[in-house]
C-alpha cells in the first residue's frame, strides 16, 4: 500500500489533496457526493468580515479547458461562517482551512484573528491574490513589501499555521513567495487564477463588468507548474501546488517538481467528486510506479 | 441527487436546432419534479468544460427526456451525441414549480421555456385542468407542439409572432383577455428573458400567484460556485441553480 500522507512539517495530512477555496463552496454542498475526510483538507470559499453580494452577472466565461470567473468573493460575512463551521465540523473530521479575505490590512488581520480563535479550524490561507476585489485585479500579492508587512501584522495576531496563497499576475512571484515565508509564513499555495479577458465581439465590450477576470482549469496546468517549480526552487516552507489539477497524474506532477501537497478547484465544478476521485488516482499511480511515499519523488524533477 | 451515468436510448433533431434527447438515468427519472434540471456531461472532455444545464421535459423511470436548442460548443457536441452514447447526469437539481391541488394554473411557455411547464402538465394534468399558452417567434420554435397537443390540458391558447400557427402576436398580446376570461389562481411562465419582463409588467394588476423559471449559466449547479447569481428586486443576488430555478416574479430584478 502506498503511504499518501502529506507532510506540511506543522501538520501533516492524511493525503496531499485539498478542495481550493471558491471552488467548494463551505464544503456543506458536496457532502451528498462523497465522505469529505477522504481529503486531505478542505479551505472554505474566502471569507471578508461582512457579507459581501459578490459582482454583477455574467460571473462565469468558459474558454477551451478553461474557465474565466469573476464571482467576486460573494460570501455570507465571518459570523455565519463561523456558524457553518461549527456545523461543518460536527458532521466530518476533515481538516477545515478558512481562507482570510480583506479590503485593506486591518480587516485581514481582523479576519484571520477571529478565525484563529475557533478549535473547529485547523489552519488559516490568506488570500492576498484574488483578482476578483478590486478594478483591473490588483491585490496585495503583486507586491513583495506589502505581502511582507501584511503577512507579519497577521501573524503576531493568531495561533494557527499561516498558508499564504500567491498570485501569478505579480511580476516576481519568487520575489513574493521569499518575503512571505520570510515574514513568517508556514506554507505556501500557489497559483490563484490568472488574470484573463474575454470580450464580446458583437457588443465590443468586454464580457464582465470588472473588465479582467480570473482563469483556472486544466488550461492553466503548465504555466502554473513552472510557476511553483520556481517557488520550490528557492522555498525553505512547504508549498501547495495549485492550477488545473484535473487527476491523479495532475497531482503527481505537482509533487515532482516539489509541492508537499495540491489544491484542487475547478474540477470540482464539473466533477463534484472529482477532488475524492483524485485521491483514488493518485494512490493507483503511485502502486503503479512503485513509489512507496511521496517523499520518494517529491521535489524530484531531474532537469 | 446524484451523479449518474445516463444511457442515451433516443437523440432526434426536431429541426431549426432542437433536439430531442431520451436518456435511461433511473435515478432522475424517479425523483425529478417538475421545475427542476440536470447537469449534462459529455464524457470525457474536458473542452468544454463545464456540463451544460438542461430542463428536464419529462420523466418516465427509468427514461428522462431532455428539449434544448443548439446554442453554442455544449449544445453542439451534445447533438452529435447518439443512442447507447454515455452522458453524466447531475440531478435532479434545484427547487420546483408546487402542485397547488384544486388551484386553476395558468402555464405560460415560450419557445424552450416549455420545458418545465410540459413536465408540470404531465405531472398533474390528470388530476385536474390545466391551461396552457404557447408560443414562439414562429412555428419553428415550437417543435414540441404535438407533444403539447397530446397533453391534457382544460385550454391550449398558441401564438406565433409571425402567425405562421396559432393566433398571431406576442404571448403578451393575448395574455389579458385569458386572465379575465379564465381567471387563474396561479401563472407559471418560462421564456426569454424580454418576454418574462413583459409578462412580469403586465400580471402586476392581477390576483395571481406567479411564479418563474429562470436560465442561467451555471458553473456547477448545486450552489457551490455561485456563478449563476442574477439580480433580485431588493438589490441582492439569488442562485439560479439552488435558490431557484423557480423564482416568485415579483422577487426578480427585470430589466426595464
Amino acid at each position: 500500500m502506498a503511504d499518501l500522507s502529506a507532510d506540511l512539517g506543522f501538520r501533516t495530512l492524511k493525503n496531499p489533496v485539498i478542495a481550493a477555496s471558491g471552488t467548494f463552496g463551505y464544503g456543506e454542498e458536496f457532502l451528498p457526493f462523497y465522505d469529505l475526510d477522504v481529503l486531505g483538507a478542505i479551505v472554505m470559499k474566502g471569507i471578508f468580515r461582512e457579507e459581501r453580494p459578490g459582482n454583477p452577472p455574467p460571473r462565469l466565461h468558459e474558454t477551451p479547458a478553461g474557465l474565466l470567473n469573476s464571482i467576486g468573493l460573494a460570501g455570507p460575512g465571518s459570523a455565519a461562517l463561523q456558524e457553518i463551521i461549527r456545523r461543518l465540523h460536527a458532521r466530518t473530521p476533515v481538516p477545515i482551512i478558512v481562507n482570510v479575505c480583506g479590503g485593506d490590512d486591518d480587516e485581514f488581520v481582523e479576519v484571520a484573528a477571529l478565525f484563529s480563535g475557533m478549535d473547529e479550524v485547523a489552519m488559516l490561507e490568506l488570500n492576498i491574490s484574488c483578482p476578483n476585489v478590486k478594478k483591473g485585479g490588483a491585490c496585495p500579492a503583486q507586491d513583495a513589501g506589502h505581502t511582507s508587512r501584511l503577512v507579519k501584522r497577521v501573524k503576531e495576531r493568531i495561533r494557527k499555521p499561516l498558508i499564504v496563497k500567491l498570485s501569478p499576475n505579480a511580476a516576481d512571484i519568487v520575489g513574493v513567495a521569499q518575503a512571505a515565508q520570510d515574514a513568517g509564513a508556514d506554507a505556501l499555495s500557489l497559483v490563484n487564477t490568472f488574470l484573463g479577458l474575454a470580450v464580446d465581439l458583437e457588443a465590443r465590450r468586454p464580457v464582465f463588468a470588472n473588465v479582467y477576470a480570473g482563469l483556472s482549469g486544466p488550461a492553466v496546468k503548465p504555466l502554473a507548474l513552472r510557476l511553483v517549480r520556481e517557488v520550490c526552487l528557492k522555498a525553505y516552507v512547504p508549498v501547495i501546488g495549485i492550477g488545473g489539477i484535473a487527476s491523479g497524474r495532475d497531482a503527481l506532477d505537482y509533487i515532482l517538481v516539489g509541492a508537499s501537497a495540491v489544491q484542487v478547484g475547478t474540477v470540482n465544478f464539473y466533477d463534484p467528486a472529482g477532488a475524492a476521485r483524485i485521491v483514488t488516482e493518485i494512490e493507483a499511480e503511485m502502486e503503479r510506479l512503485k513509489i512507496r511515499d511521496l517523499s520518494e519523488i517529491r521535489g524530484k524533477l531531474q532537469a | 441527487m446524484q451523479d449518474e451515468r445516463g444511457l442515451i436510448e433516443e437523440a432526434r433533431s426536431l429541426g431549426s436546432g432542437y433536439q430531442l434527447l431520451k436518456i435511461a438515468a433511473p435515478h432522475a427519472a424517479k425523483t425529478a419534479k417538475p421545475g427542476q434540471f440536470v447537469m449534462v456531461r459529455i464524457l470525457p472532455a474536458l473542452d468544454p468544460l463545464l456540463r451544460r444545464p438542461l430542463g428536464i421535459l419529462d420523466a418516465r423511470p427509468p427514461y428522462i427526456w431532455l428539449y434544448y436548442q443548439v446554442l453554442g460548443n455544449g449544445t453542439r457536441l451534445l447533438a452529435g451525441q447518439r443512442p447507447g452514447d454515455s452522458l453524466d447526469i447531475l440531478g435532479p437539481l434545484g427547487n420546483t414549480f408546487p402542485e397547488l391541488p384544486g388551484q386553476r394554473v395558468l402555464l405560460i411557455a415560450g419557445g424552450r421555456g416549455i420545458v418545465p411547464l410540459f413536465h408540470y402538465a404531465r405531472a398533474y394534468g390528470e388530476r385536474r385542468p390545466l391551461l396552457m399558452l404557447y408560443g414562439g417567434r414562429s412555428k419553428a420554435d415550437q417543435q414540441l407542439l404535438d407533444r403539447v397537443l397530446s397533453l391534457r390540458l382544460e385550454r391550449l391558447f398558441i401564438f406565433s409572432e409571425d402567425g405562421s400557427i396559432g393566433q398571431q402576436g406576442r404571448l403578451s398580446d393575448g395574455l389579458e383577455k385569458i386572465l379575465r376570461d379564465e381567471r387563474p389562481d396561479a401563472t407559471y411562465s418560462c421564456g426569454p428573458e424580454a418576454m418574462l419582463a413583459a409578462l412580469a409588467k403586465l400580471l402586476k394588476p392581477f390576483p395571481t400567484r406567479d411564479l418563474v423559471s429562470l436560465e442561467a449559466r451555471m458553473g456547477c449547479g448545486f450552489g457551490a460556485c455561485q456563478g449563476c447569481a442574477i439580480l433580485a428586486a431588493n438589490g441582492t443576488y439569488r442562485r439560479v441553480c439552488d435558490e431557484g430555478p423557480v423564482f416568485p416574479m415579483e422577487e426578480i430584478q427585470w430589466p426595464t
